[in-house]
């Protein structure tokens, strides 16, 4: 793409259909329909390459995915589909300052996440002084009590981390933390792959700053949480190819070059992990699980999981395997825990948050169940420990029959649900119908948790709301993703 | 390399074969569907039929009944084992699980083979079957072919002469070695039960196997059906010949289980030492005539029967050795 000389303004020329609405902050345009300074390249480009130029290269990424099988798969009632992602080319930009911003914040939150996982498993010193709810804590399905006084490698809970960012009002802010299996920086990776190479020049110009190194800094991380040895021996435990991340388990085996095993074919014997080779069994050092804590193990957490390994925990209390992330870390990002993060931060590191929360009213609270059933349409509820999309309300997007039934949901159970309202997500350039238009988006960027160093990716999974209006972004929910470009300094 | 990923790349490498063999017996019954007399097109279907496990189609009883079983249903036919998903055989299907196993193995393949793999199947799958009936039978089956040919060449430039490769290539090879066991065995049989002066041509197995030229350079351009068979068994270059795929067998496994290793000599290698001296004893063995007066080899049809019961019980002795061993056996010394 060559840059256009002149000016270009959202409302006219290439930008005709791009109309700015006040209450959306535009990533690509300011308020006064002028790109932003960071966007000033990309908003020549794009009004100065035609349609049909755009739509080829809108193709060439998609083709991309396609043959390279860039998928998820979803679990309908009676089968399983395998679906590519939906990519759009036009990538969104993050300016170096506003990105210090989000990287420092993000940083801090897991610093502060790691400390309260650690106490609420050891001293509980938080919970005493009230900084959480002792029974919110303890009463969390996804707190485990088996992690009571258990010694966690460098006291890393969290190595792997994301944090769904959002920008409404100019102003990023945290809307939730995923610290149990997070999932969706394969996607990032190759829509960088992608978009990288559909507009080579236009990503030279911006000086845009490498996320590849991912998969290299993971093992680093990973292989830093052993005990000692030199070159420990990593694997990724993977549900299997039903899951919906599979796609990225095997990406990142592959690029990491260690094994993607199932619990199937790990065997435990003297408290050891061992992996069923082709050649006899093998010792396993660090296992990068990309299971949930509930299939796991079926001696220790769910008896009826056929997924995980019998007798996994058992070794890890032993100290012979270190898992990453560890057991018990998604009472960190249950959504009525996540209300209490700025105390949490402001408590075990006597700094103020960086990154803002969302205001979230809890339903076990009388007062904030009062106020989610009175203000229903105009909120979104979730369930506190609830993901991708599912079994939440959207208000204004809901009917009133819709409204009546989870009002009783929330009366039954009002300690599993929480409220938020209806965030005005921030609208960045797609190229949808033949057009360049503003979508919904929303960012997540990765961090990496080590036993020396802590590491933010200078990017993340910036997922799209690709119909007009919509404010889901979920893929599993009709979401698509673009590339993410933090411009160095 | 996990013992599940080894089995993998083994099913993957079977599945890509079978995919190959079907396609190519599929391709020569459908190039002579112009001008090959119908009875004998009808014995090229039980053959295919029956080569590939499945119920064969009854054969026509009169030359008029072979006209219309060829007209109305060579179409049906091949459309069974091209794009039927419920046949577990058909040409979809095969690839289909071929590229369920690669799905698994993305960590162990390279790029290119995922990729080239996934056109492959999409291609197929999006495949207009009608529409590519119309514009000539023999065409969808020859892009298949030319498709899985350049997987195969993509295979052979990418991956690395290590375990995954040479699993792959076990997996490529016993399903070779139970198909031509099958195939030799078949045409023989019911080429022989054709109507006095039908039965199936030797050249056109030679065809169908890659080894037409071949042969014509060793011998002449006068095929044999003795000759033919003692090639398709003993030649040591026909990359579909026994031997060769005994040999390249024996290689494979010498690489997975170098001779110091903790399986001296395993028992899927004393197997394929077997077959390779069965095939080598059997050569040059006397005619002799069936009960209805025909010269009959019946040392190579017992020889065939021997090779299919070893071919079969390798690929139980590949899977005890590599993938299903007891716990005990595998633990670290």
């Amino acid at each position: 793409m060559e840059p256009l000389e002149g000016g270009v303004r959202a409302g006219s020329g290439a930008f005709a259909d791009y109309r700015l609405e006040g209450r959306f902050f535009d990533e690509l345009f300011g308020a006064d329909g002028s790109p932003r300074p960071a966007c000033r390249l990309l908003g020549e480009a794009l009004g100065r390459v035609p349609p049909d130029e755009l739509a080829r290269i809108q193709e060439s990424v998609h083709r991309r995915f396609l043959h390279e099988g860039i998928t998820f798969t979803v679990l309908g009632k009676d089968e399983v589909s395998e679906r590519i992602i939906p990519i759009d080319c036009v990538p969104r930009i993050v300016a170096s300052a506003e990105w210090q911003e989000v990287e420092e914040g993000i940083r801090q939150r897991m610093r502060a996440i790691n400390l309260f996982l650690r106490d609420i498993y050891h001293e509980g010193r938080s919970l005493r002084d009230g900084v959480v709810p002792a029974e919110l804590v303890l009463g969390c399905p996804q707190y485990r009590v088996e992690m009571r006084g258990v010694r966690v490698p460098h006291d890393v809970y969290v190595a792997v981390g994301g944090t769904d960012v959002v920008r409404s009002d100019g102003e990023f802010a945290v809307l939730e933390d995923n610290v149990r299996v997070p999932s969706g920086v394969s996607y990032m990776l190759a829509c960088r792959a992608a978009t990288k190479r559909a507009l080579p020049e236009l990503y030279r110009e911006h000086r845009v700053r490498e996320v590849s190194e991912y998969p290299e800094r993971l093992y680093s991380t990973l292989a830093s949480l052993g005990s000692g040895d030199e070159s420990p021996r990593v694997a990724i435990l993977t549900p299997g190819r039903y899951n919906s991340a599979y796609y990225e388990h095997a990406f990142l085996a592959g690029e990491m070059g260690v094994d993607l095993v199932e619990g199937r074919d790990l065997v435990m014997h003297n408290a050891t992990v061992y992996a069923r080779m082709a050649d006899g069994l093998r010792r396993i050092d660090v296992i990068y699980r990309r299971i949930d804590d509930d299939y796991a193990d079926p001696v220790t957490f769910r008896e009826s999981s056929v997924l995980g390994a019998a007798g996994l925990f058992h070794a890890y209390r032993a100290g012979n395997v270190v898992l990453a992330n560890a057991p018990g870390t998604g009472v960190a990002d249950d959504k009525s825990v996540y209300a209490f993060m700025p105390d949490i931060i402001r408590y075990f590191l006597h700094e103020e948050p960086i990154l803002a929360n969302v205001e979230t009213h809890l339903c076990r609270d009388p007062d904030g169940l009062a106020f989610t059933l009175d203000n229903l349409p105009d909120l979104v509820v979730k369930e506190v420990g609830g993901s991708g999309g599912y079994g939440m309300l959207v208000g204004p997007e809901s009917t009133a029959r819709e409204r009546s039934a989870f009002a009783e949901r929330l009366r039954g159970d009002p300690g599993n649900f929480i409220s938020q309202p209806v965030l005005p997500l921030s609208r960045a350039a797609c190229f949808v119908d033949g057009c360049v238009q503003p979508r919904h988006v929303d960012l997540r960027p990765f961090t990496l948790h080590g036993s020396r160093e802590q590491h933010v990716v200078p990017g993340g999974l910036c997922r799209v709301a690709l119909s007009k209006g919509s404010l889901v972004v979920n893929s599993s929910q009709g979401g698509g993703c673009k590339d993410l470009w933090v411009l160095a300094a | 390399m996990l013992a599940r990923t080894a089995a993998d790349l083994y099913w993957m490498g079977r599945y890509l074969e079978r995919t190959e063999q079907t396609a190519l017996l599929l391709r020569h019954q459908l190039s002579g569907l112009p001008d090959t007399p119908a009875d004998e097109l009808a014995l090229g279907w039980r053959c295919i039929y029956r080569t590939l496990g499945q119920i064969a189609p009854d054969a026509p009883l009169s030359a008029d009944e072979a006209e219309v079983f060829l007209v109305a249903d060579a179409y049906t036919l091949a459309g069974t084992l091209i794009e039927d998903h419920t046949n577990p055989d058909s040409l979809i299907s095969c690839w289909r699980m071929a590229r369920e196993n690669a799905t698994q193995l993305r960590p162990q393949l390279p790029l290119d083979v995922w990729t080239t793999l996934n056109q492959g199947y999409l291609w197929l799958a999006e495949c207009d079957f009608p529409g590519a009936w119309s514009a000539g039978p023999t065409g969808l089956v020859s892009e298949a072919i030319g498709r899985l040919r350049l997987l195969a060449g993509v295979v052979e430039s990418s991956m690395a002469r290590d375990d995954a490769w040479r699993f792959l290539e076990l997996g490529r090879f016993v399903e070779r070695l139970q198909h031509q066991t099958t195939l030799l065995s078949n045409w023989e049989k019911v080429g022989r039960r054709g109507a006095p002066g039908i039965q199936l041509q030797w050249a056109d197995l030679l065809r169908v196997c890659a080894a037409y030229e071949l042969y014509c350079r060793r011998h002449t351009m006068t095929v044999r059906g003795r000759e033919a068979m003692n090639f398709m068994l003993r030649d040591p270059e026909a990359p579909r010949s026994l031997s060769f795929v005994v040999r390249s067998l024996e290689a494979l496994l010498t690489g997975i289980d170098p001779l110091a290793s903790r399986h001296p000599l395993a028992p899927p290698h004393r197997m394929v030492l077997r077959l390779a001296a069965t095939l080598e004893a059997g050569a040059g063995a006397p005619l002799e005539t069936d009960e209805t007066g025909v010269e009959t080899d019946r040392a190579e049809g017992e020889l065939l029967k021997r090779l299919a019961a070893d071919g079969a019980a390798l690929h139980d002795l590949i899977i005890s050795a590599y993938v299903a061993y007891p716990i005990a056996k595998g633990l670290p010394r």
